[in-house]
């Protein structure tokens, strides 16, 4: 039987005597099955659980240092590879899924950047980085609001730290409100084109076409488009201290638009 | 009137998102129970606790971020919230409608507290200043200085004498109210001292912090009289009962714990959050405990007396 070091350790914890009697009795059982297939049950020792994690997680460790050294020297793709191998070894170590989240938003892999730091925070709740991570990666990908709730949670837990406040939290709160301002504009071109298209004052049947009523509703309707082209010819815009800003594109002192001079004409009609 | 402990009441999805804090308060006017809670939704919730069971009164909108922390005027009518974007909002109960909106500049609000009078708000600052704001003024009046780092947690002595402010890196400052002297500085932590509360007799002053331990201060003497563990990770949460024997304790560990003050033991522990529990506080005779949390749920138990 081959015997290696920790095994023998095992075995001298038993107390000598105790030991000698055991065997003793091992072999007076008689028909003991060791023979047939060669394995000495009677001495096998249960391969400890504990000894293959510290190897694990030694292995990972090292990974993990050989993947920032990589990712360092801008050798990202084979960082991430030495990431992945440690997190197979170390699946709930949070650190590996927040490092390879950063790395991942530098490639501009922006979804896979989203789900490796929701790993992170999923592992490790209460770690401020963590969310940090995941908050800047959903802003690569565009999902503002969600940002905005992860750069809280970490402002939340880390509540002194100003780069947060004042950087992240801040931007993230700049571009919301800038979508939210395009987002009503949006609305409110729709409603104008709406009303355009299917204006109320067209539903009705008029009698008499010469009447003043006819001319009113001519003059709504023009008055609700050139309401449209005026704010097509608007954007939202971010000026320099991140407030939102509704300008004129173009010209906008340039004369009558399309609709104002028919409408001149009608009236004079 | 119970004899053990147990859960009465479950509010699921109170909030649309993690409830970060909570206050229990009671109306001098008509007796009646109001709970004010505040989220990570930007939404301060008012509730009725009447029949054993809560009953939603206000929703007050006009936080731009997450609410950190509430309280009640200790005559019932006046509730208080703070946001992250570090504004302050005064409510009338009664209508729910905003009194008063203060900004208390870019950082300087945190965890805010009424004085025993009700007639100031104390708020921790970033630059480790007390601000006292005026209820009636809706301005900050003046200011204590710590000398220290960003200010989490703030506690009133019930008897008004002191006023108790704990820091980032788990300092812990005792202020004179009426000559605006510090008394004592206490290294009591390594780590951020999130919730801190005195004792109703005000001679003690109990701390949780991040790093998982509470401890028990003679406020006198600036005594510690004794460090408890038993949480497994932070302790977000701590409040005192009014009948002295006992104070509650919460933790990212998900749990809610019980403690007797003279044995200095765990008593009971409630696993009943599904994350973690933000806040803690009792009812006004001390025989209910409200927790709420991550998992956007409020809680009441039954404390027997």
């Amino acid at each position: 039987m081959a015997s290696f070091g920790w095994k023998r350790k095992v075995g001298e914890r038993v107390s000598k005597s105790t030991l000698q009697r055991f065997e003793a009795e091992a072999e007076t059982a008689g028909d003991s099955p060791p023979a047939e297939d060669g394995v000495d049950w009677t001495h096998a020792v249960k391969r400890r659980r504990e000894v293959l994690l510290e190897d694990c997680e030694a292995k990972s460790e090292r990974l993990k240092g050989e993947g920032a050294l990589l990712a360092e020297q801008g050798r990202h793709w084979e960082a991430i590879k030495k990431w992945d191998e440690a997190i197979q070894l170390t699946p709930e170590n949070h650190l590996l899924y927040e490092m390879k989240s950063q790395v991942l938003s530098i490639l501009q892999e922006v979804f896979p950047a989203v789900k490796a730091a929701e790993m992170a925070v999923k592992l490790k709740p209460m770690w401020w980085e963590g969310w940090q991570t995941l908050g800047r990666a959903q802003l690569s990908l565009g999902e503002v609001d969600l940002a905005v709730r992860s750069f809280q949670v970490a402002v939340h837990l880390s509540p002194s730290d100003p780069t947060l406040r004042e950087q992240d939290l801040a931007w993230a709160r700049t571009l919301q409100r800038q979508r939210r301002a395009a987002r009503e504009k949006t609305r409110q071109e729709d409603e104008a084109q709406r009303l355009v298209l299917d204006a109320p004052e067209l539903r009705r049947d008029y009698d008499d076409f010469e009447s003043d009523e006819v001319l009113e509703a001519c003059a709504a309707v023009a008055e609700r488009q050139r309401r449209l082209e005026e704010l097509r010819r608007t954007t939202v815009v971010l000026d320099a201290d991140g407030n939102v800003r509704t300008v004129v594109a173009g010209a906008g002192a340039g004369g009558a638009s399309a609709s104002q001079a028919p409408l001149v004409k009608a009236r004079g009609l | 009137m119970s004899t053990q402990y147990s859960i009465l009441f479950k509010q699921e999805h109170a909030h649309d998102d993690a409830i970060w804090t909570a206050a229990w308060g009671r109306s001098e006017a008509d007796g009646s129970e109001t709970i004010v809670t505040g989220s990570l939704d930007d939404m301060v919730k008012v509730w009725k606790w009447s029949d054993e069971k809560l009953e939603l009164q206000w929703n007050l909108e006009g936080h731009q971020l997450g609410v950190v922390s509430v309280d009640i005027s200790h005559d019932g009518a006046i509730a208080a919230s703070s946001s992250l974007d570090a504004h302050i909002r005064l409510w009338d109960l009664d209508s729910g409608k905003q009194i008063k909106s203060m900004d208390a500049g870019p950082v300087d609000a945190w965890s805010v507290a009424f004085s025993p009078d009700s007639k100031h708000i104390a708020t921790g600052s970033h630059h480790g200043k007390v601000n006292i704001f005026g209820v009636e003024s809706g301005k900050k009046e003046y200011s204590l200085d710590t000398r220290g780092k960003f200010i989490l947690s703030i506690a009133y002595s019930p008897d008004g004498k002191y006023l108790a402010s704990g820091a980032i890196d788990g300092i812990i400052n005792i202020f004179d109210i009426a000559t605006g002297k510090l008394l004592h500085t206490l290294e009591g932590h390594a780590m951020p001292i999130r919730s801190l509360t005195f004792s109703p007799d005000s001679q003690l002053l109990v701390t949780a912090s991040d790093d998982g331990y509470i401890k028990i201060y003679d406020v006198q003497h600036a005594n510690l009289a004794a460090t408890l563990s038993g949480h497994a990770s932070w302790v977000l949460s701590v409040a005192f009962s009014p009948d002295h024997a006992h104070f509650v304790s919460s933790s990212s560990d998900k749990s809610v714990k019980v403690w007797d003050t003279n044995s200095r033991v765990c008593v009971n522990t409630f696993f009943d959050h599904q994350d973690q529990v933000w806040s803690v506080k009792y009812n006004n005779t001390g025989s209910k405990i409200i927790s709420a949390g991550d998992d956007r749920a409020i809680h009441i138990y039954d404390c027997p007396m």
